[in-house]
């Protein structure tokens, strides 16, 4: 999930939440460059999806106000889309600088400051997403599709760009490179248990690992070490089960935090994997988006698959946000 | 977008002569349907100047009524803004999508939505002054009306069919060249009450030809991999495009320096020469080194890497084809001096295709494939002769048939029209090159005594190192390059530092001037476009 947020009262008590997926309906997509259908779906159902918001060409994510659910933040080609109602109504809040908005992190201090990445550089709001500003001076390379705020310190975030990751610990104000592989970052990840832990996914590199809040990196598992990795996951109540998913490398699963790992793709029926996310409600269940086949779901850590719904999906992200308030 | 200037096209057409019915429902689709900003130059221009149309036509309206949550004001502001910039830019970097038969429509009728409707009459002026700017561009490169040289984007029909596309149409509507046709864009910009400067009439219908004609434009923005000729501009990446067309009376010959200056659909350089009929004519020669890549992929798209190339071709079909008729590629390097002009490509092992295709067309006439390695032929009033530097064997236009099978309206409709009696001399190399000399038949005795003076031309190239070649063109110039290596030209290196941003008997602008001087038989008109709408007191974004 590209969504890394504090852990807050909500999520405390057990909320139970709802889980959305963006997605492009490309499976059947000839001699057009529109998909047949796309957004951000929420999942009502088995295997049934209905359209979550404006129906918005390139919904790459969904993130929420950890501490007020009903404020989301639609990641978007046009720009970030806003709502303060839990969907009844929306508001575009970025102006025609920002395009190709990819994920967001909310600070750990201070639920108005939000980050979020973007195809042309990353961005800030510092009023809970109702206006953004560039945050890319310094950085030598603006591309960015992923980041993670540190859901312990505020001010902390970790930005995935075109040659590696950066730091910055004044709330994107400056940035610094860390000791990563200098290839584009297409996922990362903090674990919400063991907060030193993180896990990239990179393009052409396979997945790394840090143990120390993301001041360094080290590759693991060799069996993906040259794939290109879109999706990688930590469970949440148990740091040692990791998941990866990439490019012809379907999915592979590590329980002892990242030291061995296994194939657990067979099930799928293709082993293109653009997103994973484990269910927060249900430890152990994890959520695979495959190329144009759709969503599914296991919950023996990917020895088994069902079908879960989104037929002919490009899928984006998954978002699990805590059930409505009222 | 492509939704939404019809859209207003029709609600400021149809003001007060629309049902009661119709309103509302137009009012119900702004405020439910959430039109796509798009990936493109075009997309924007097309998205802001309707909706700042709409916008002044439903003013005052709240957030509530909008699909975007924000009021008129605001996205009026906004689009005026973006609009602001767009202009900005072109006019003082270039434009990205330069130079597009098809795509200068997709510029003209949102500035024309604009020059006709815009409530502002300061905006309103600037639209109609960049109106005159892009005809301009056209009409300095154009044949009877038929667009030439480098384009940035063109599809096969055109390419095949130069003088069927937008820009032709709006040149026999804005300056009374080529051949009338239906185009409704262009009638869009007829509906606005546009007329172009005397002077560019003048400039289209021939006058003062033979000319050079130097453009600096740049490349769509850059999203990855941009490279070490990459500048900023604001949050975006471009690098520069340099173009250099020769002008003649019969034909023009004009190039780009190769690269890959726009994802899809680039044509780096072609030769057109004058026809009777051009709306019918196949009047095109030109080489092109097929690629198609991730890499190209997500520099210029935000798609992810190993989908790239499908997405791609799932609207742009024959981009993965290996008899596509358009491409960019890295591995190409083109100049050109006067009607003269030098290819060399470096091939990589791993490249998806490996070979260079030229189109011999249909309209062609007397090809002869001399034993010197040259091959001639009659175009026009005007001989071409062209020289691989590896042997190719012949082969159909569209040997894949992809298009020929039905490829989707956009791409292949009418196929069978255009399409056929093409030959493509393919050569397949990894270092490899050409030259192209290009004389109006006016200029020699015979057809016969062309050929003998360009058999006798000094020419020598290498392939077993660069390539690297030197030849001696038949107004004496030398042009000599190693690739990888800046051309020269009588051994000085071309200045591609001091491109200018327009060069050519009518107009001298520098890279950054953000105006347009234009002058000719004694008219002008000049236009700057530096301060024009700030001066009405819009936010500077």
């Amino acid at each position: 999930m590209a969504v890394s947020a504090p852990v807050s009262a909500l999520q405390a008590s057990g909320t139970a939440h709802e889980l959305f997926a963006a997605a492009s309906m490309t499976r059947s997509q000839r001699n057009s460059s529109i998909p047949t259908d796309w957004g951000m779906f929420r999942r009502d159902g088995r295997e049934g999806w209905s359209l979550f918001g404006p129906r918005i060409l390139g919904v790459a994510g969904l993130a929420y106000d950890p501490f007020n659910p009903d404020v989301l933040l639609l990641a978007a080609a046009d720009g970030v889309v806003r709502s303060e109602d839990r969907g009844r109504s929306w508001r575009l809040t970025t102006g025609w600088r920002i395009a190709d908005v990819r994920a967001f992190a909310f600070d750990a201090g201070d639920p108005l400051r939000v980050y979020a990445a973007t195809q042309w550089g990353p961005i800030r709001s510092v009023d809970g997403g109702r206006s953004w500003e560039s945050v890319a001076e310094g950085l030598p390379v603006r591309y960015s599709q992923t980041l993670v705020a540190d859901r312990i310190i505020p001010g902390r975030v970790l930005l995935g760009t075109e040659s590696g990751i950066f730091l910055s610990e004044d709330a994107a104000s400056s940035w610094r490179p860390v000791n990563s592989p200098p290839v584009t970052i297409l996922r990362l990840v903090q674990s919400a248990s063991r907060p030193a832990l993180l896990l990239a996914g990179t393009e052409g590199r396979g997945a790394w690992r840090s143990r120390d809040g993301g001041r360094s990196w080290q590759p693991v598992d060799p069996g993906s070490a040259k794939a290109n990795l879109y999706a990688v996951a930590i469970r949440a109540d148990d740091p040692d089960v990791l998941a990866i998913g990439g490019w012809a490398t379907g999915v592979r699963v590590s329980t002892d935090g990242g030291e061995t790992w296994s194939a657990r793709g067979a099930g799928l029926p293709n082993p293109w994997v653009q997103a994973l996310a484990f269910d927060p409600d249900h430890p152990g269940r994890l959520s695979a988006a495959v190329h144009e086949e759709g969503s599914y779901v296991s919950d023996d850590l990917g020895r088994t698959w069902t079908f879960a719904g989104l037929y002919g999906a490009y899928g984006h992200d998954y978002a699990f946000v805590p059930a409505a308030s009222r | 977008m492509f939704w939404m200037y019809q859209m207003v096209m029709v609600m400021t057409a149809g003001q007060g002569r629309l049902s009661t019915a119709n309103e509302q429902r137009f009012d119900e689709l702004w405020r439910t349907y959430w039109p796509s900003r798009g990936d493109t130059e075009n997309h924007w221009v097309m998205y802001y100047a309707s909706l700042r149309i709409v916008s002044q036509l439903r003013a005052g309206r709240p957030g509530a009524w909008w699909f975007n949550g924000r009021s008129s004001d605001e996205n009026a502001a906004e689009s005026a803004a973006y609009i602001r910039e767009w202009i900005r830019v072109t006019t003082t970097q270039g434009q990205g999508e330069y130079d597009s038969p098809g795509y200068i429509g997709e510029y003209v009728v949102p500035l024309a939505l604009l020059a006709g409707w815009e409530a502002d009459p300061v905006r309103r002026d600037e639209a109609r002054r960049m109106i005159d700017y892009l005809l301009f561009d056209y009409a300095v490169d154009q044949i009877n009306g038929q667009y030439a040289g480098a384009h940035s984007r063109v599809y096969p029909r055109q390419i095949l069919l130069p003088g069927a596309t937008t820009a032709s149409a709006l040149g026999w509507l804005a300056f009374g060249v080529g051949d009338r046709l239906q185009n409704a864009q262009a009638v869009v910009l007829a509906l606005s009450g546009y007329r172009p400067p005397e002077v560019l009439a003048a400039i289209a219908q021939g006058a003062e030809r033979p000319y050079v004609n130097r453009e600096r434009k740049r490349t769509r923005w850059r999203i990855r991999h941009a490279g070490p000729d990459a500048f900023r501009v604001g949050e975006r990446l471009t690098t520069p495009v340099y173009k250099y067309s020769y002008v003649h009376p019969d034909f023009i010959l004009g190039s780009s320096q190769g690269g890959l200056l726009q994802p899809i659909q680039q044509q780096t350089w072609n030769l057109r020469w004058r026809v009777d009929a051009p709306s019918q004519a196949s009047n095109t020669f030109f080489t092109v080194q097929p690629h198609s890549s991730p890499y190209e992929g997500t520099m210029y798209f935000t798609f992810d890497w190993d989908a790239s190339t499908d997405v791609i071709a799932r609207s742009k079909v024959d981009y993965d084809s290996p008899d596509k008729l358009a491409s960019g590629s890295p591995y190409e390097q083109v100049f050109q001096e006067g009607p003269a002009l030098v290819g060399l490509s470096h091939i990589p092992p791993g490249a998806r295709f490996k070979h260079l295709s030229t189109l011999f067309s249909r309209d062609l006439r007397d090809v002869v494939e001399d034993p010197s390695g040259w091959i001639f032929a009659r175009a026009g009033a005007v001989y071409l002769a062209y020289r691989p530097f590896v042997a190719g064997q012949w082969k159909e236009n569209d040997w894949t048939g992809l298009l020929r099978g039905g490829a989707g309206a956009w791409i292949s409709s009418a196929f069978d029209t255009w399409g056929n009696g093409h030959r493509v001399l393919v050569s397949e190399a990894p270092r490899n090159g050409y030259v192209v000399q290009v004389a109006p038949a006016r200029d020699f005795a015979s057809y016969d005594a062309f050929q003998s003076a360009v058999r006798a031309l000094p020419l020598s190239f290498r392939l077993d190192r660069g390539p690297e070649v030197a030849f001696t063109t038949l107004s004496g110039r030398v042009l000599s390059a190693g690739y990888g290596e800046v051309p020269k030209v009588d051994g000085r290196p071309i200045d591609y530092g001091a491109w200018p941003l327009f060069d050519n008997p009518f107009a001298h602008e520098k890279v950054g001037s953000g105006q347009l001087s234009v002058s000719h038989g004694g008219k002008e008109f000049k236009s700057d476009f530096r301060s024009a709408a700030d001066a009405n007191g819009a936010k500077q974004p």
